[in-house]
């Protein structure tokens, strides 16, 4: 498995031994899966399945783009960014006098992950939460349209703040110059954010699952209980401690990282959980079978991405 | 064409197995964007794609040579006069039923002009018209929703967003030109309402 991996893509040892117990997690859900819809044909497995087979997907699709090369990696998660905020600003009843603002965002994006590319912090951090704050009003100023002003910019600012702004950080995190003595490579920092948030999401789904009776927030979340949020915590916890080798942290840093994650993935599933309630919708889209749009599975990462990333930057690269 | 419109603009397509039923047929549509024609042409199996015309106002687009040569070559538009122009010779429903005698197939947006995003107008009578003289030949309804956020009429930048096409099954119809309007803008509706959840 190693040498396969080492032919095609450039993983260090580190990313390959964590690439093996994923794919051995995905093998071992879809046989159980497989067979217990075969055992008991009348349970309903469909969303399961459908969700596991997506799960293979977005793996897959994931390895490829995070080893090969750096900038496949910022091209992807530039793509991914894209896909995420069209689905939003589709979801949100924008009209056309909106369409030249939303143009602007498209636009904001290849030149966000391009600051990211090149290492240019200073303009990476400005650019959409500064420059882009002021060019969206003004550009509507410009055509005069007064009617919803503040409704349309405040939600055209957010969506691309939650999908463009979070998401670039973890493209910048391949930037970012650590340690000489840290060797896995700067993609398993990714590879760890990643897997740790979904890790923490089906955690805290199959801990409330299981033993949830004390609801947190029913206004927002039925499913979410207090039982769910401090298993999948801990177990996120536990797990980022384990794969503390991947990163270049202490012992207590990759515990403290791993609650973060925890935390913040949960905050950032309720918050979108909140829009769809308020918008009355199920999901933000269909594009993935099974789980709904990609802002239903990117929802945790948004928060946690921003978070991670500015952990690994104030504790691993000394300021200037 | 198909994977542009899909993963940068953002159309999700229906299942084309309806195109592949029949030889020969009209694809009827709403309209609300250039987006429309592309995506139905889009959607049509290989087989298929050089036998389908979409019809095309003459005064639009063969107002300029470029336009008109890059429609007719590329997009293989079928225009026609809608002014009673004299100097033309052929009235534009003899043209149209000229290319399905000869085994062609026509795309029409029976609303004729591009209207206001997401509302249906008024449908005109000349595809009903070509379907009661030749009713060997089924039309194909197709409703497309979201197209005119992305391109509306008389604006020329394309904003991606999320929209999509549905193509229903074939339907053949009889009966005075009327009804058959009425089947053509009841089946796009029962499209229109089986697409929002």
């Amino acid at each position: 498995m190693d040498k396969l991996f080492n032919n095609f893509l450039r993983v260090s040892p580190e990313a390959s031994d964590v690439l093996v117990l994923v794919f051995g997690l995905l093998i071992f859900f879809s046989t159980t899966f497989f067979i217990w819809s075969k055992v008991k044909p009348e349970a309903n497995m469909k969303e399961l399945i459908d969700r596991t087979n997506s799960w293979w997907k977005i793996i897959i699709i994931l390895v490829v783009a995070l080893f090969v090369n750096k900038a496949i990696t910022m091209i992807a998660l530039a793509f991914l960014s894209f896909v995420a905020l069209r689905e939003m600003l589709s979801r949100f009843e924008l009209d056309a006098t909106n369409r030249r603002l939303m143009f602007w965002c498209y636009l904001s994006i290849p030149i966000q992950y391009y600051a990211a590319y090149i290492a240019y912090y200073r303009f990476f951090i400005v650019w959409i939460p500064v420059a882009l704050f002021i060019i969206l009003p003004t550009r509507r100023l410009i055509a005069g349209h007064v009617k919803d002003a503040l409704r349309s910019v405040a939600i055209i600012q957010w969506a691309l703040m939650l999908t463009v702004f979070s998401l670039s950080h973890i493209a910048y995190l391949l930037s970012l110059d650590l340690p000489d003595d840290f060797t896995a490579g700067n993609e398993c920092l990714i590879l760890y954010l990643i897997f740790l948030t979904q890790f923490n999401d089906v955690l805290q789904f199959i801990w409330g699952k299981t033993l949830g009776r004390h609801k947190i927030i029913p206004a927002v979340s039925p499913n979410k209980t207090w039982e769910g949020f401090l298993g999948g915590l801990v177990s996120t916890v536990a797990m980022a401690y384990y794969l503390r080798f991947l990163t270049p942290f202490t012992d207590t840093q990759a515990l403290a990282a791993g609650g973060l994650i925890a935390f913040f993935g949960f905050l950032g599933d309720l918050n979108i959980s909140a829009i769809k309630r308020d918008l009355n919708i199920k999901d933000m889209g269909n594009a993935i079978a099974g789980h709904g749009g990609f802002m239903d599975r990117l929802d945790s990462l948004s928060f946690t991405g921003m978070v991670f990333f500015h952990v690994v930057h104030i504790w691993m690269v000394p300021p200037a | 064409m198909k994977p542009f419109l899909r993963l940068i603009i953002g159309v999700s397509f229906s299942d084309n197995e309806p195109f592949r039923q029949h030889k020969q047929f009209l694809v009827l549509g709403n309209h609300n964007s250039h987006l429309d024609t592309m995506s139905i042409l889009a959607s049509l199996p290989w087989s298929r794609i050089g036998e389908v015309h979409p019809v095309a106002a003459g005064d639009y687009f063969g107002k300029n040579p470029v336009l008109s040569f890059f429609t007719r070559t590329f997009v293989n538009v079928l225009l026609i006069n809608r002014n009673k122009d004299p100097s033309m010779p052929q009235k534009p429903l003899e043209v149209m039923d000229q290319y399905l005698k000869e085994g062609r197939s026509l795309l029409i947006f029976p609303e004729g002009s591009r209207g206001e995003p997401e509302k249906l107008q008024e449908f005109k009578a000349g595809a009903a018209i070509l379907l009661s003289k030749n009713p060997s030949i089924p039309f194909i309804p197709v409703f497309m929703s979201g197209m005119g956020k992305v391109l509306p009429k008389g604006d020329g930048l394309v904003v991606p967003q999320e929209c999509s096409i549905q193509i229903g099954s074939p339907v053949f119809t009889t009966g005075s030109v009327d009804e058959i309007t009425q089947t053509i803008q009841q089946t796009i509706v029962e499209l229109q309402e089986g697409d929002s959840p």
